[in-house]
């Protein structure tokens, strides 16, 4: 099983921080690149796609951001669809818990699961299983 | 024969016209007088004329002895010439000649033309030596003398000696040779004076010399030509000897007429006389002739006047023959009313045409008019027409003979009374037809004499006094009406009126008249007097009486005078209708009709109906004035009052709803608000039928009822449970706010600790243990925040106070000052000077700090800031707007987060999502609302509204 890439989009500095730890400590992934928006995210894999580079296999990824929050990260995925050849895996974590944003989720087929903060190490393995 | 006629004609046309005669007579008598002067005129001209002729022939005859002499002179003088042709003794001769001459002035010889020997030659010696063949005037006239060797006398004309004078030339010859002229010359005044020209009367004629000139040919006048010459009157006569003419001209003057003015006078006087005379004369006859023809005319008259009576007479006369009955004269009216022609009647006697049933009758008068015991009869007779009907006449017969003088000829006159006879069957017919209806009418009826109270009341001087006056005299004398009460007469009652009153026969009604009345009749009865007072002929009116039973009876009772008896009131038909069961019918009706009014009444809403098809109401109950305030007659009387006075907002629909639901005509209740008259507007449910009749449906009725009071209590249900649920919503938002701003802090302690302990080394452990505190920090941070926002939302009765907004906002920018005057901030303050607002002043600073700071954070790289504050009034709405221009939001993405907890919206690492959150806090604890316009790159404006 080949080590996979992967990213996490959340404006909060802390938890970038503890994010990383954790996925380091995993051992799962062969890298991980931190985001503080949905813009700068979307702007890396533009990017990406453009160098031919590797795409993440998986992202994490936050609704309530400045500039360009989950869902408006989510619309501009769903245009760049037909470029991306192998789907990325979104998983969607986020501390709130209105049903709303859960349902919302569901709308998107690229959206795995809807995860709650605190995300354990549990969660990465589940994560990279389900791959 | 014919003649005599004639001239007796002509008499009888002169004696009719004595005016005419007498001008005639007097004409005829003028002309046979102007004839007779007018003759006398003829022969005093004649006279005149003959005395002029003498005159002239004296003249001519001197004139011609005078001529003679000179001739003699020139022959004795041409004698002296000798046979050698020179005169002898010239001298001697000449003067002897001279003398015994008187009229010659000088004698001349003339050799050859010229003038050699003049005697005497003193005087004359300018003509001696003139040669008559050089000289132009004398020449011709020479030349005449020689061409008829007689003795001429050239002139008269300018002699060379000086004057007028004529010249008597006589040729000479010697030994049948001319030699010349042996002359004379003769001065003009002394041939006039020889003549005697001077003797004639001056003053009746003139004297005229003439000759043709023989060089113009024209006739010379040599003595003056006077104007006044009537050329008529005058005569001539020519002297060869010198181609003379001499005239005598009488002068212009009138006759001697004076000696027939008498006779004319006389003539003219004698013939007026005679005319006037003939006049009088004649006017007897023709007086006498008037008289005659006056009378005559009247004679004509009298018997045109009879003609005419017999002709035109609208009456049918007839002579008829005593004995037979033969008709001998008839006139165009008989003729017209039996149908003959005058000489058809002519053929006929009366009895031929008369009807079968009046012979007999008719014949016994005949008899003894004929016998002289009558001299005249009447008789209503019947005539049967040519075409066979038969005509009613009323017939005079009159004997013409006179007494003691036996005349067989009656005069008739007939008149046509066909008509007055079929009148009067009718009258009769219709008479029995009213009393037959009379008599079984179902109504019961009375006729009646008034005459009597009429007469009465007349005596009072109660007829035609005021109304009001009559009353009261009624009043205050009731023995009067009793009196009037016994003089009505009845005349006949039918059996109705008889069964009504239950009386036997009318002797009864009579005798028991006066017990029917009481105190009510009298009353009706008064009211019938005073009618008869105004003269009215019709009265109605209901009323109760008793019959004899004493039962009481509902009537109607009316009161006709018959046509033709409106003076007198002799006849008046009364009926008294028994209405008893139809008054107790109204009364049920009333009675039934009160209970259901007095029901609608006490229904506590407005009962109402109307028109299906207008919308036009036609009753509405009481109820209407104590709910909405308007009387029932307001309503019904203006046709739309009912959609006039719905509520404007719920008008539209409300009519739409009911004229829908009333075309599918089925029943419908809807609340509506109308205006009540106090100008406050009240919630009606109204509940509406529809009314069928017959199957059709004709009106619609229902019932409003107020229910302002339970509609006031669902609208203050429906506001608090807004508000109810708007707190919630509120509530839940918050909720959300507060789990997701406090699990991102709990979540990343949960993360640190576990990570703290699965940690391998102690540096690992540090490091977590710090990430723990800034953790902890900013979890406190948002509690503080979260603490605000509590305390925004829980401060009920916030404290205000009355700010000076534009003061307040300057306040504020002193904040600023700083960074204004760093990045060069324009702040346009255009809020009114004096306008002041009633707020919670920590507030409103946080609420301008807020706002003013993100417009500094936010500008426009390119352009320096402006921000504008205005005051704005809208929909009764005060708003402070500020806007900016700044780099803007997008608001497509954005509108929902930007007033939310922790939202930001730019990579600025000051930005920390809370400051518009807790504005939109206060200011909607403060009971306003906050709205945001913007556009990317372009500017902010954020519009506070401000109660």
């Amino acid at each position: 099983m080949s080590l996979k890439t992967i990213w996490v989009i959340d404006d909060d500095p802390i938890y970038q921080i503890i994010v990383n730890k954790i996925i380091k400590k995993s051992e799962l992934f062969l890298s991980v690149s931190s985001f503080k928006n949905g813009k700068d995210a979307i702007d890396a894999l533009k990017d990406s796609l453009e160098k031919m580079d590797t795409l993440p296999n998986i992202i994490l990824l936050d609704i309530n951001m400045p500039i360009m929050d989950g869902w408006e990260f989510m619309e501009e995925m769903v245009m760049l669809k037909s470029k991306i050849g192998r789907s990325i895996q979104i998983y969607i974590v986020s501390s709130s818990i209105a049903m709303e944003d859960k349902i919302k989720a569901k709308s998107y087929p690229q959206i795995i699961a809807y995860l709650s903060k605190p995300i354990s190490p549990n969660d990465l393995i589940l994560i990279t299983a389900n791959n | 024969m014919e003649y005599k006629n004639k001239w007796n004609k002509y008499i009888s046309w002169f004696l009719t016209k004595p005016k005419t005669t007498g001008l005639f007579v007097f004409l005829i008598l003028n002309i046979g007088v102007s004839f007779m002067i007018q003759q006398r005129i003829e022969i005093i001209k004649e006279n005149e004329r003959r005395e002029m002729q003498r005159i002239l022939g004296n003249l001519h005859q001197n004139i011609d002895q005078c001529l003679r002499n000179c001739y003699t002179t020139s022959l004795t003088l041409a004698l002296i010439i000798n046979d050698n042709g020179v005169p002898e003794n010239f001298e001697f001769i000449s003067s002897q000649l001279v003398t015994s001459n008187s009229c010659i002035s000088a004698v001349q010889l003339v050799p050859n033309g010229v003038i050699k020997y003049i005697f005497p030659l003193k005087g004359n010696e300018s003509a001696l030596n003139l040669n008559l063949f050089n000289t132009p005037s004398l020449r011709r006239e020479a030349l005449k003398s020689i061409e008829t060797k007689k003795m001429y006398f050239a002139g008269p004309l300018e002699l060379r000696q000086g004057g007028i004078g004529i010249v008597g030339r006589l040729p000479v010859y010697k030994k049948n040779k001319f030699w010349g002229f042996s002359a004379v010359v003769i001065k003009l005044n002394n041939l006039f004076k020889v003549s005697g020209v001077d003797e004639i009367d001056t003053t009746k004629y003139y004297f005229q010399f003439s000759k043709i000139n023989p060089n113009t040919k024209k006739e010379d006048f040599f003595l003056p030509i006077k104007n006044d010459i009537d050329i008529k009157r005058q005569i001539s006569t020519k002297i060869p000897d010198g181609n003379w003419k001499i005239y005598l001209i009488a002068k212009k003057q009138s006759y001697h007429y004076s000696i027939l003015f008498l006779p004319s006078i006389l003539g003219f006087g004698l013939s007026l006389l005679l005319g006037t005379f003939v006049t009088m004369l004649l006017n007897r006859p023709k007086k006498l002739q008037q008289l005659v023809g006056i009378q005559e005319k009247m004679l004509l008259n009298s018997e045109i006047k009879f003609k005419t009576i017999f002709d035109g007479a609208p009456v049918g006369i007839a002579l008829v023959d005593a004995n037979t009955g033969n008709f001998l004269e008839i006139n165009k009216k008989f003729c017209e009313l039996i149908g003959y022609s005058e000489e058809e009647m002519k053929t006929k006697n009366y009895q031929s045409i008369t009807h079968s049933k009046d012979l007999q009758p008719n014949a016994l008068f005949a008899n003894e008019l004929h016998e002289g015991k009558i001299r005249e009869y009447r008789l209503k007779k019947r005539y049967i027409t040519k075409s066979g009907k038969i005509i009613w006449t009323n017939l005079i017969v009159t004997s013409l003979s006179k007494e003691n003088e036996k005349l067989d000829t009656n005069i008739s006159i007939i008149e046509d009374i066909t008509l007055q006879h079929k009148i009067l069957e009718d009258l009769k017919k219709s008479e029995n037809q009213f009393k037959s209806l009379f008599k079984n009418s179902p109504i019961p009826l009375w006729e009646v004499d008034l005459s009597l109270v009429k007469n009465y009341l007349k005596d009072l001087n109660l007829i035609n006094t005021n109304t009001k006056i009559a009353a009261n005299y009624f009043e205050q004398h009731p023995e009067v009406v009793q009196k009037c009460y016994t003089l009505v007469k009845i005349i006949a009652v039918n059996y109705k009126c008889l069964q009504l009153l239950n009386i036997k026969s009318k002797q009864d009604l009579i005798t028991n008249l006066e017990q029917v009345l009481d105190k009510d009749t009298i009353n009706d009865f008064i009211a019938q007097l005073i009618a008869i007072t105004q003269n009215n002929h019709q009265l109605a009116y209901e009323t109760k009486i008793k019959n004899s039973l004493g039962e009481s009876i509902d009537i109607h009772f009316t009161w006709n005078v018959i046509r033709g008896f409106e003076k007198t009131f002799e006849r008046v038909i009364i009926s008294t209708e028994d209405i008893t069961s139809r008054k107790s019918h109204e009364k049920l009706i009333l009675d039934s009709r009160q209970k259901v009014e007095s029901l609608i009444n006490t229904i506590d809403g407005i009962v109402w109906e109307c028109d299906i098809e207008t919308f036009t109401f036609t009753f509405i109950s009481k109820k209407v004035e104590q709910i909405l305030g308007y009387t029932s007659e307001e309503w019904l009387n203006e046709p739309h009052f009912w959609k006039n006075h719905i509520h404007p907002d719920d008008r539209d629909w409300a009519l739409e709803y009911c004229s829908i639901k009333t075309k599918e005509l089925s029943n419908h209740d809807f609340e509506y608000r109308m205006i009540c008259k106090s100008g406050a507007f009240i919630w009606l449910r109204d509940m509406v039928n529809v009314v069928y009749e017959h199957g059709k449906a004709v009106s619609l009725h229902g019932i409003m009822i107020d229910i302002t009071k339970s509609k006031n209590i669902e609208n203050d249900l429906n506001e608090s449970f807004n508000l109810v649920s708007k707190q919630n919503e509120r509530l839940l938002n918050f909720s959300y706010i507060i789990s997701h701003n406090l699990r991102s802090h709990t979540s990343n302690i949960a993360s640190i600790v576990s990570l703290i302990q699965a940690s391998e080394t102690e540096q690992e452990k540090e490091q977590m243990m710090e990430l723990l505190v800034s953790v902890s920090s900013l979890l406190n941070e948002t509690m503080l925040h979260l603490n605000e926002v509590i305390n925004i939302r829980t401060n009920i009765n916030l404290a205000t106070e009355s700010l000076n907004l534009k003061e307040y906002i300057n306040n504020v920018m002193k904040v600023f000052s700083k960074q204004i005057i760093s990045k060069e901030v324009t702040i346009t303050n255009q809020i009114p000077e004096d306008l002041t607002i009633n707020y919670n002043p920590a507030y409103l600073e946080s609420i301008l700090y807020n706002i003013i700071s993100n417009a500094i954070r936010y500008s426009h790289s390119d352009r320096k800031i402006v921000i504008d504050l205005k005051w704005i009034i809208k929909k009764n709405k005060k708003i402070l707007q500020i806007s900016d221009n700044g780099i803007g939001i997008d608001l497509v993405k954005n509108a929902n987060k930007i007033f939310g907890m922790y939202k930001t919206f730019s990579n600025d690492a000051s930005s920390k999502g809370i400051g518009l959150f807790i504005t939109k806090n206060q200011i909607e604890a403060m009971g306003g609302t906050i709205t945001v316009e913007s556009k990317p790159n372009e500017g902010t404006t954020f519009k506070i509204e401000i109660l």
